[in-house]
């Protein structure tokens, strides 16, 4: 508990100063008719950190990114982004309030090319209308031209310059992985949730990954809500870690701190009787 | 060996958004253009232009409507002829009750009316998806028939529905020989095409895809479906709407409700799956397909066997060849013609060699 409020102000693992919590979770309860996704969950999350969400499957970890950027509603509690609360939002107003996501099944535009994908994750900030874009001369050109810029700097950040007009379908798996972080980059936001951005990748992608998401987080002083099941990762690169198990908060604090959580050691090893 | 794009730097982003980067393929559509704007009308007969470049070209307008809905923001829909319909009369009843209305503008007016239209039709996409709204759309196309036949103010009171379209004349200009007709429709035919490709290279092309592609996603980038959906709905319409008033006015010149019926709404449909779902060329490739395929057959059909078959026969095998075609095609290429192309362009980019 009393690493939990981590003094403000304190290092990164990436270097970066901690900074005031910009979202905070109170006492959330989500569910699905009978079934209870999430119960009485809070939690914290400071600017420029890497807070982690673990848990076994079906412990509520995606519900709870999923209530972070409103694509859920939960029926009770109060979230509390940059002190102010809300209560019903969508995922528009959750967007244009400077949260991005990337998704655990990856929900890529299939049949858009890289480019576009990453061009679409721009697509708040793109403000002319249909009209403009049919004539696609003056204003609108020069705006396509400026936001392509930006998608070129994201494109070199990931290195993915060579498959920039390559349709997404055909590339594999661990590159589409790195265009929907991209894609979520693309609309430079203050608060990155990552929903298992490492799953499926084999050891050295994950390095690439993980090293894409400590230069986002070091670089753009990008704040990371990451979703991992490697624990390896999730204790090297995290700042604090929430553990959830059937839809309750069974331990959060720094990596060692939930390491020796007998709690949390107990609902991955299980417990002798 | 020709067409390759080997030495074409682009050194600037403008150079690369072009709707054409290659420049074989950029000289390959002037040439195109020229052909059909100077060539044509010099040696094509009337018959080949009034029975077929005229609906071809009004066709691929329609298909390209249906394309913007159905290949690029993903909605399925079966209303298309229904929307030609509201153009039409719209355009019509703009030139009727106007005095001194412009053609153009007239046109135009249609083309929103049946934006609007559309859009009130595309309400049901908002909460359902592919076959199901479908069906939705298909109310469109009964209702709006309907409306037209049973209120015969569209109709001007003509006792059988029946509306002959007025005399085509732009500042003073009578479009009244099928050169000029095929010379006008081109020319607004070409002018749209062009911003419809602007459109979906663009932001709001990009948010169509997105919905078409994974509405949860766009909606969590920030794009709202419901705008993206009903602004496909109504540019659809749009597109729909200015080639119904074309084919009232450029190549029927006297329409019916009962002619824009399902079969026409399907024969659109037909010309994007075989001409490519979600492409410009396909639209135009698609339409020309379908008009030619039967014309061509019924025309071998005859050099083959003369007037040796009885006459229902011939039309039956016409019909038989034709769906037999379309089958073929789809089993061949089922992304459409348009695939072909690209395919071919692919292939032509490494030749001499296969890899």
């Amino acid at each position: 508990m009393m690493m939990n409020d981590m003094a403000q102000g304190a290092e990164t693992s990436s270097g970066r100063r901690i900074g005031e919590v910009i979202l905070d979770l109170q006492n959330i309860s989500l569910s699905f008719g009978g079934v209870n996704a999430l119960t009485d969950i809070s939690f914290n999350v400071r600017e420029h950190e890497i807070r982690s969400i673990i848990g076994p499957n079906g412990a509520g970890k995606s519900s709870m990114l999923n209530v972070m950027n409103g694509v859920y509603h939960p029926q009770k509690g109060k979230i509390l982004f940059r002190g102010e609360p809300r209560q019903k939002m969508d995922p528009h107003t959750a967007a244009a309030q400077g949260i991005a996501r990337t998704f655990q099944n990856i929900a890529l535009f299939k049949g858009m090319s890289v480019l576009d994908n990453i061009m679409t994750g721009r697509n708040m900030k793109m403000k002319c209308n249909l009209l403009q874009h049919a004539i696609f001369w003056g204003k609108a050109q020069k705006e396509e031209i400026e936001h392509r810029v930006k998608v070129e700097e994201v494109i070199d950040f990931l290195e993915i310059q060579s498959i920039r007009k390559t349709p997404v379908g055909r590339l594999p798996y661990g590159l589409q992985k790195r265009v929907e972080l991209g894609r979520a980059l693309a609309a430079e936001p203050s608060l990155l949730l990552l929903d298992e951005p490492m799953a499926g990748m084999n050891v050295e992608e994950k390095q690439d990954m993980c090293r894409f998401i400590l230069d986002v987080n070091d670089q753009f002083g990008t704040t990371i809500v990451l979703i991992e099941h490697d624990m390896g990762v999730v204790m090297d690169i995290s700042d604090r870690v929430v553990v959830l198990d059937y839809g309750k908060k069974i331990g959060d604090g720094t990596p060692d701190e939930v390491k020796n959580n007998e709690d949390v050691i107990a609902a991955y090893l299980g417990t002798s009787h | 060996m020709l067409y390759r794009e080997a030495g074409q730097f682009k050194a600037t982003y403008q150079e690369d958004q072009q709707i054409f980067p290659i420049r074989q393929d950029r000289v390959g559509m002037a040439v195109i253009l020229a052909f059909f704007f100077a060539a044509v009308p010099l040696i094509a007969s009337e018959y080949w232009l009034q029975a077929i470049l005229i609906p071809v070209l009004i066709f691929s307008l329609a298909a390209i409507g249906l394309n913007i809905l159905t290949g690029y923001a993903g909605q399925l829909s079966l209303g298309s002829a229904a929307f030609m319909a509201v153009g039409a009369f719209g355009a019509y009843n703009f030139m009727l009750r106007i005095d001194g209305m412009p053609f153009l503008l007239a046109v135009v007016l249609g083309g929103l009316c049946a934006a609007v239209v559309g859009v009130a039709f595309g309400l049901p996409s908002l909460r359902i998806k592919g076959f199901y709204l479908a069906v939705a759309t298909l109310a469109a196309q009964f209702f709006i028939v309907w409306a037209l036949v049973k209120f015969s103010w569209f109709s001007n009171y003509s006792s059988s529905g029946v509306i002959s379209a007025q005399e085509v004349n732009i500042l003073g200009f009578a479009f009244d020989t099928p050169i000029l007709k095929y010379l006008l429709t081109l020319a607004i035919v070409a002018v749209l095409a062009l911003l419809a490709k602007n459109l979906v290279r663009s932001a709001t092309g990009r948010r169509w895809m997105a919905v078409r592609d994974m509405d949860v996603a766009a909606e969590v980038i920030g794009i709202r479906p419901m705008r993206a959906k009903l602004s496909a709905f109504a540019v659809s319409s749009f597109y729909c709407g200015v080639a119904g008033a074309l084919y009232a006015y450029t190549y029927l010149g006297t329409v019916e409700p009962e002619g824009f019926n399902l079969d026409l709404s399907f024969k659109i449909l037909f010309m994007i799956i075989i001409g490519g779902v979600g492409s410009m060329l396909g639209s135009f490739l698609g339409a020309a397909f379908i008009v030619l395929l039967p014309i061509f057959l019924n025309v071998s059909m005859h050099t083959m066997f003369g007037d040796s078959l009885p006459a229902g026969l011939g039309s039956n095998l016409e019909l038989i060849v034709f769906g037999g075609l379309i089958i073929f095609f789809l089993i061949v290429e089922p992304h459409g013609l348009a695939r072909l192309w690209a395919l071919a362009k692919d292939k032509l980019r490494l030749w001499p060699f296969p890899h």
